[in-house]
């Protein structure tokens, strides 16, 4: 019986081990390409090992896209609209959550429909009020657009609805006001949900790459991803440069992730445990 | 108490940051003080650079216009283009590059989003290009674009394998002759002939369309694929499958790949592929030869072309006449050319540029082959492919032909039906 557990152990770690090879080994490459020289992407047996080019590699990306530059870009955009974006949905999600007014589900789920539409129906739109305000080719153009995120007012709504409300009630006959209540009483013990929300955010503007691209129009003004794409012509592709670039596009992330995990391994698990 | 006030003021001064900083002034470039010109343009990749030294070359006669070249990826041009013109004309560069499949399709698309060439004088430039190049420029009879590089089609051949299975590239005249020399090469060595990412994408197919002076479309905008011509591509194009000689790669990168590892003689391609076999294969320096695309039948035709682009000029800008005086000095000036062709690789179309001394050069790459004036000697021979606005549907319809052949079924059925998937796609006309 115990050898019988013991055999299960064993072939559920063989496959956590085998499925973590198979998650990292992108990375892996990535970063393997990063150190050797175009050509070598290509040749047979694959090259597996780290080669001596990833300082000439850097360089050369460095000149064509500016890595300083274009990092600042990307981690500004990203983290002021993580912190604005996750301000907004949690106060949106603790409405849909906790008040109960006229309509409240029918506008949630119009939220949550919105989710639907694909981004790139609504990208000429955007684009012509962009163009009227004159914010083409600016910070706001990339931040502001996408400050209520469907999905992370879904995510947040979901774990307020099992804040207890004789909580709120009680801290309301004690004569606390609604601003006081939600940020001392409900906020702290969110602490989980806001790190896997503000996760989600901060990769969705990371990541995200057709508006930045359509609303950019010089390159001291691009995000890392739009920078990534000039790289790639029609014939002459330098796979150096586009591996350091990709290695170090995901490093912040791996940061940020690093920096959030514990509040996230446990918020995902209290969502998971409901 | 604290706490929220915290917040609330981390969010204003997250507002203010964002009021505070905008960033430069996209679009269409201003003329700024002293009478002095800045244009803008959106290119990818090489091409960025040999604009920026185009108009160093300009700036001796012209020392008071500028240019801000915006490195955009290739298809991301696309993007940003279609959707600033679908907004009306906003947000758009002075200079933008096309490739030559795509400018019938905007022209069509957007009849008043580009500057008409012919009203300002291009015209006269017309006879310095080669004659299909002045056709994919021209939409309605008049011009949109100006030409600027080509793909002359070549077969890029390994000399080490050809010469391992004693085959002369200099015998091959005809499909028939490289379809033999393929199998005596397979044997010697056990090389395929070619390599061809065979559900996903037909370049071989297309550069045998245009040797053969048909393609997708007809120059009437009718559906050309059940041509007899055709029929003859394709089945060519199996003769290679049944004799096992086509290897099948993954797309780009698979055929790049087949081409540093010397599993394929040869790879048929654009004179833009130099650039890739140069950068990506760096030890076989020597080994490389090109030869013409074999003809149909003994003393046919052997020119080709595959890829190119040309310049287009967005209607609308305030520096409409600057843009098109410096794209035409661009387009004209054989110095210009030749920098963008020496230093970028990128093919001219211009004719005067073919006399310049870099056509007459023996490349050492190439084992001293004189593959430039090979390419050039082509341009005047190339077809017109007509690529008409429904070229991305014809694309994807002849490359399903394509598929079903491999699959096994007869070429002139897959063509057939392909042909009637396509009309009924594009309201357009088969032929026959």
């Amino acid at each position: 019986m115990k050898k019988n557990k013991t055999m299960k152990k064993i072939m559920l770690y063989v496959a956590l081990v085998i499925g973590t090879l198979v998650s990292l080994f992108p990375f892996y490459w990535a970063a393997i390409g990063a150190t050797n020289t175009s050509g070598s992407m290509f040749t047979q047996p694959p090259t597996l090992l780290p080669g001596s080019m990833l300082m000439e590699n850097i360089r050369n990306l460095n000149e064509s896209i500016g890595i300083g530059r274009v990092m600042f870009n990307s981690l500004f955009t990203a983290t002021v609209y993580t912190v604005l974006a996750l301000f907004i949905c949690t106060m949106a999600a603790y409405a849909f959550a906790k008040f109960n007014f006229k309509g409240r589900n029918t506008i949630f789920t119009i939220f949550l429909l919105s989710m639907m539409v694909p981004y790139h129906a609504t990208i000429i739109p955007l684009f012509k009020m962009m163009a009227a305000l004159n914010w083409l080719n600016t910070y706001q153009a990339i931040i502001l657009p996408n400050l209520a995120y469907p999905f992370a007012i879904f995510l947040m709504r979901q774990n307020l609805l099992a804040f207890p409300t004789s909580l709120i009630e009680a801290a309301r006959i004690d004569g606390a006001g609604e601003w006081k209540i939600f940020f001392r009483i409900v906020l702290p013990s969110m602490k989980p949900a806001l790190a896997a929300t503000a996760i989600f955010l901060f990769l969705y503007q990371w990541n995200s790459f057709l508006w930045p691209l359509v609303a950019l129009s010089t390159t001291d003004m691009y995000t890392f991803p739009v920078a990534l794409s000039t790289l790639f012509g029609l014939s002459r592709i330098d796979y150096g440069q586009v591996m350091a670039g990709v290695t170090i596009a995901t490093i912040p992330i791996i940061i940020f992730f690093l920096l959030l995990q514990r509040q996230f391994i446990s918020g995902m698990l209290g969502s998971a445990v409901k | 108490m604290k706490n929220w006030w915290k917040a609330t003021g981390l969010a204003a001064a997250g507002a203010m940051m964002l009021a505070g900083c905008s960033g430069t002034d996209g679009g269409s470039g201003s003329g700024g003080e002293d009478g002095e010109t800045t244009l803008t343009a959106w290119a990818w990749n090489v091409n960025v650079g040999a604009l920026e030294d185009a108009m160093a070359l300009y700036q001796e006669e012209n020392p008071d216009v500028k240019i801000e070249v915006e490195d955009i990826g290739r298809l991301d041009v696309y993007d940003k283009l279609s959707t600033g013109l679908a907004a009306g004309g906003v947000g758009l560069p002075d200079i933008v590059l096309v490739e030559d499949d795509r400018i019938g399709g905007y022209a069509q698309a957007f009849p008043d989003g580009f500057l008409n060439l012919s009203e300002k004088g291009f015209e006269d430039n017309a006879d310095q290009f080669p004659s299909f190049k002045q056709d994919l420029a021209t939409v309605n009879d008049s011009f949109y674009a100006m030409p600027f590089d080509a793909g002359p089609g070549g077969m890029f051949y390994r000399r080490s394998i050809f010469e391992e299975a004693s085959v002369n590239p200099e015998d091959i005249e005809t499909w028939d002759d490289f379809l033999e020399a393929g199998k005596k090469i397979k044997e010697a060595t056990g090389v395929a002939a070619m390599p061809l990412d065979k559900f996903n994408d037909d370049p071989t197919f297309r550069m045998m369309l245009n040797q053969l002076g048909t393609y997708y479309f007809d120059e009437n905008g009718n559906i050309d694929l059940t041509s007899p011509e055709a029929v003859m591509a394709m089945e060519k194009q199996m003769a290679f499958e049944e004799a096992d000689l086509i290897k099948e790669v993954d797309g780009w990168n698979g055929t790049v790949s087949a081409t540093i590892d010397g599993s394929v003689a040869t790879i048929p391609f654009g004179a833009w592929y130099y650039g890739t076999i140069i950068d990506q294969a760096k030890d076989t320096s020597g080994d490389w030869g090109v030869f013409l695309l074999p003809a149909f039948e003994e003393g046919g035709n052997r020119a080709s072309n595959l890829g190119g682009s040309s310049w287009m000029i967005p209607s609308g800008g305030d520096n409409e006449d600057a843009a098109y005086d410096f794209l035409e000095f661009f387009s004209t000036s054989p110095e210009a050319q030749v920098i963008a062709m020496e230093d970028y690789g990128l093919f001219p179309s211009l004719n005067a540029a073919y006399e310049e001394e870099v056509f007459t050069s023996e490349d050492e790459f190439f084992g001293g082959q004189k593959i430039w004036e090979l390419f050039a000697d082509e341009m005047a021979d190339v077809e017109t492919p007509y690529y008409t606005e429904d070229y991305a549907l014809g694309l994807d319809e002849a490359i399903k032909a394509q598929a079903d052949s491999f699959n096994g079924t007869d070429p002139a059925e897959a063509l057939k039906a392909a042909a009637e998937r396509l009309a009924e796609r594009t309201d357009r006309e088969i032929n026959n």
